[in-house]
């Protein structure tokens, strides 16, 4: 063949083999699915849509946000073929039932969208945050749930930007009915105006016990534990959600492999505890001294010859300090509600002599005067507290009558089983250490300056 | 002609085949997309009538992620808040521009969408972000769930945040003299405009604090400012200003803003202003 000719051949049959190979169905990859991905997209959203209707009084989720700071709030849902949902929330005090809408959208998979305003939305508000720390991040809350399936009857969510699992179970009647009373589990947490002022989470793993001091937030729901042991700075910390008789600890506490997660209450003592088994168990308990005594009380005894001490509560700083008990805020309250209301209570401040006297003094906005109310003091060395006795009023310059203007919060001051005395670790707006003084027979705690 | 001939059936052979060659692939089946369109509600109903088919605006009061920063933590507004935040916004807005601008002015120069969120979106500096226009096509208005459209201070700071975000919409269609405004107060321009005192940024010339920010805020706010105060308010806002420096340096860049509006939308900057005052009024006293 020509030159020519042997190049028309090549590209008639190359041709030809392109055109003939074209069709062929063999692709190399390998088929992974028996279905498209829409068509598995959409058997997720069928899937996801029946199993939320598929329950008679709806679904309960305790969603913890974000459990390495906040606690979870309750939520109940009941939705409706029509796109609809019916919600509660135990966020605040309003548990009613409001209506919006709900949709299934594709998102980076499929996902549960709230797409009008609701309950749920109040977590996701950034106007609305529990500390200045979450200021412009509302409580870390999201309204759209991404699906990740089923587990034996429950519906398993994680939320949108945190990714945090939210476990939808199926709710019952009774979970409806109920809500609010999961307020007043959070008040049982809190404790009254009376209620002792320590706490105690104590854990037992079936042989030994250990201890921890605990501390609650309503505003974030969380709870910090410490270890009372010597030596040790183990922490547990703990979101908090709320069911009507019992609260729920995320992440559980794991004590032997056991996970402790729920702690029912018990009315008698005002307990929370969870039980497993083989003597494993996790209580909270009420204490009515503090779980560590310290030396910290000597201070208010200075040795002859030592200079004074002396430790002020001041009204304009230290009304807001987390370590005033709610007995001592409505005592300064009913003394300012006692006097005119261009006067408020101003100091309540201790002076420590070094002959086992002090002055307490009462002073006032507005030009009231002044007065004190002088005490001997004395040391309980077993309880570690120190214990106030009357000796006169003055005010400055010689002696008044008894005072009864401030007569209940001295009172207080002066418990006959005494004070117990902590130096505390945190700062409140000035570089002063701050110290606390306890009634050893009430719930009565002042936070003070130290001026030394 | 054998050669011709031995093409002929060549080209035949090719011919059938590439017609035939694909007769066995599936043909398109019904999509599998969802395409059944949502139920509409009076309110959907309402802003397909008022916005959407008079405007090509389309109003957002759902949910959608794609929309909306979802580093913030922000939420959708309440469904009885929408249709009054839209009210005010149609009235004031829409309406003053259709009067002075024309039929068609806000049509052609428009966002093509109204994204309503209910709550406020807070920084973390403890400043509020009003509203957000993103490349001309989107304008974002937070805190609809607080429109109380009785309050007139109230309804002005929620006009004027939409004002605002329309003067950069306008800004990014046909830019004003840049060069020219930049001259004014070169130096004042500040990242930390929300720790400045007003009366000090007013001296220097700026008709808010947030005007400092840089020049492109600065004609928003000028011009904004100017069109949710009346023409009294204006002036009280002038007089307050202690150094006639800085009233004059205001002045310029209100002569600025006249000029723009003038020579690119041909519009009467202070009909403007007037007509918007009184759809304000209107809104105020619940008229038509």
């Amino acid at each position: 063949m020509k030159p020519k000719n042997i190049f028309k051949f090549l590209t008639t049959a190359v041709l030809a083999i392109l055109l003939l190979g074209s069709c062929s169905n063999d692709t190399d990859a390998e088929k992974l699915f028996d279905k498209t991905p829409v068509e598995r997209l959409n058997a997720q959203k069928s899937e996801l849509s029946t199993a939320l209707l598929d329950s008679e009084f709806g679904w309960k989720a305790v969603y913890f946000t974000d459990d390495t700071q906040l606690g979870g709030y309750t939520h109940l849902f009941r939705f409706t073929a029509d796109g609809k949902v019916e919600m509660a929330s135990d966020f605040d005090n309003d548990t009613a039932v409001y209506k919006s809408d709900y949709n299934i959208v594709l998102g980076s998979t499929v996902s549960l969208l709230f797409d009008t305003y609701n309950r749920i939305h109040l977590l996701s508000d950034s106007d609305s945050y529990p500390t200045t720390a979450l200021r412009g991040k509302g409580y870390l809350g999201d309204f759209q749930f991404l699906y990740y399936g089923k587990e034996n009857e429950d519906i398993i969510f994680r939320s949108n930007r945190l990714v945090r699992e939210v476990r939808f179970v199926k709710a019952t009647a009774q979970d409806w009915a109920d809500l609010s009373k999961n307020l007043d589990t959070e008040a049982n947490l809190v404790g009254g105006i009376n209620s002792p002022l320590f706490k105690l989470l104590e854990i037992k793993d079936g042989s030994t016990t250990k201890k921890y001091d605990f501390s609650f937030s309503p505003v974030t729901r969380f709870s910090t534990s410490k270890s009372i042991d010597a030596g040790s700075s183990e922490v547990i910390s703990r979101g908090v959600g709320y069911t009507p008789t019992s609260i729920v600890l995320s992440p559980a506490i794991v004590v032997g492999g056991q996970n402790l997660t729920n702690f029912v209450y018990n009315p008698a003592d005002g307990s929370f505890t969870a039980t497993g088994t083989n003597g494993v168990s996790a209580a909270i308990k009420y204490s009515n001294a503090p779980l560590v005594l310290t030396d910290d009380y000597k201070v208010t005894l200075p040795a002859a010859g030592a200079p004074s001490t002396a430790f002020g509560y001041i009204a304009a700083n230290l009304s807001t300090a987390p370590t005033n008990s709610p007995l001592c805020l409505q005592l300064l309250n009913e003394i300012n509600a006692a006097l005119p209301s261009t006067q408020k209570v101003n100091r309540v401040q201790f002076t420590f002599y070094n002959n086992g006297t002090a002055d307490i003094m009462y002073s006032f906005t507005g030009g009231k005067a002044t007065f004190y109310h002088r005490v001997t003091v004395t040391k309980d060395a077993v309880n570690k507290t120190i214990i106030l006795k009357h000796s006169l009023w003055h005010n400055g310059t010689s002696v008044i009558a008894a005072q009864a203007l401030v007569k209940n919060l001295d009172d207080k001051l002066l418990d006959p089983k005494g004070l117990y005395v902590t130096k505390e670790s945190f700062r409140i707006t000035y570089t002063n250490t701050i110290y606390t003084f306890t009634g050893a027979s009430s719930s009565f705690r002042i936070t003070t300056y130290a001026f030394q | 002609m054998k050669i011709l001939k031995q093409y002929k059936v060549v080209l035949l052979i090719v011919g059938v085949l590439t017609i035939t060659s694909c007769a066995h692939e599936d043909q398109p089946r019904e999509s599998q997309l969802d395409y059944t369109q949502p139920t509409k509600t009076e309110l959907d109903n309402w802003i397909t009538a008022n916005y959407l088919s008079t405007y090509n605006i389309n109003a957002q009061y759902k949910w959608n992620q794609n929309t909306v920063d979802n580093n913030r933590f922000l939420f959708p507004p309440m469904v009885d808040k929408v249709k009054p935040a839209l009210e005010v916004v149609k009235q004031i807005w829409l309406d003053s521009y259709t009067e002075i601008g024309g039929a068609d002015f806000v049509k052609k120069v428009a966002p093509r969408e109204i994204v309503l969120v209910g709550g406020v979106n807070s920084n973390t500096n403890g400043t509020r972000t009003l509203g957000i226009a993103d490349s001309g096509q989107r304008i974002t208005l937070f805190e609809v769930d607080y429109l109380n459209k009785t309050n007139r201070a109230n309804v002005t700071e929620f006009v004027h945040t939409i004002q605002h975000e329309y003067v950069h919409i306008l800004n990014q269609n046909k830019p004003f003299d840049e060069q020219a405004w930049q001259k004014i107060s070169p130096g004042d321009y500040t990242g930390t405009w929300h720790l400045e005192v007003l009366a000090t940024s007013r001296n220097l010339g700026f008709v808010t604090n947030y005007a400092r920010n840089n020049i492109i805020e600065d004609f928003a706010e000028t011009a904004s400012t100017i069109l949710t105060s009346t023409k009294a308010e204006y002036a009280a806002i002038l007089a307050s200003i202690t150094d006639p420096a800085g009233r004059a340096k205001l002045q310029q860049k209100e002569a600025i803003v006249v000029q723009y509006y003038k020579d690119a939308f041909n519009i009467d900057f202070y009909a403007l202003r007037d007509a918007a005052e009184r759809n304000t009024t209107k809104v105020i006293n619940n008229q038509p």
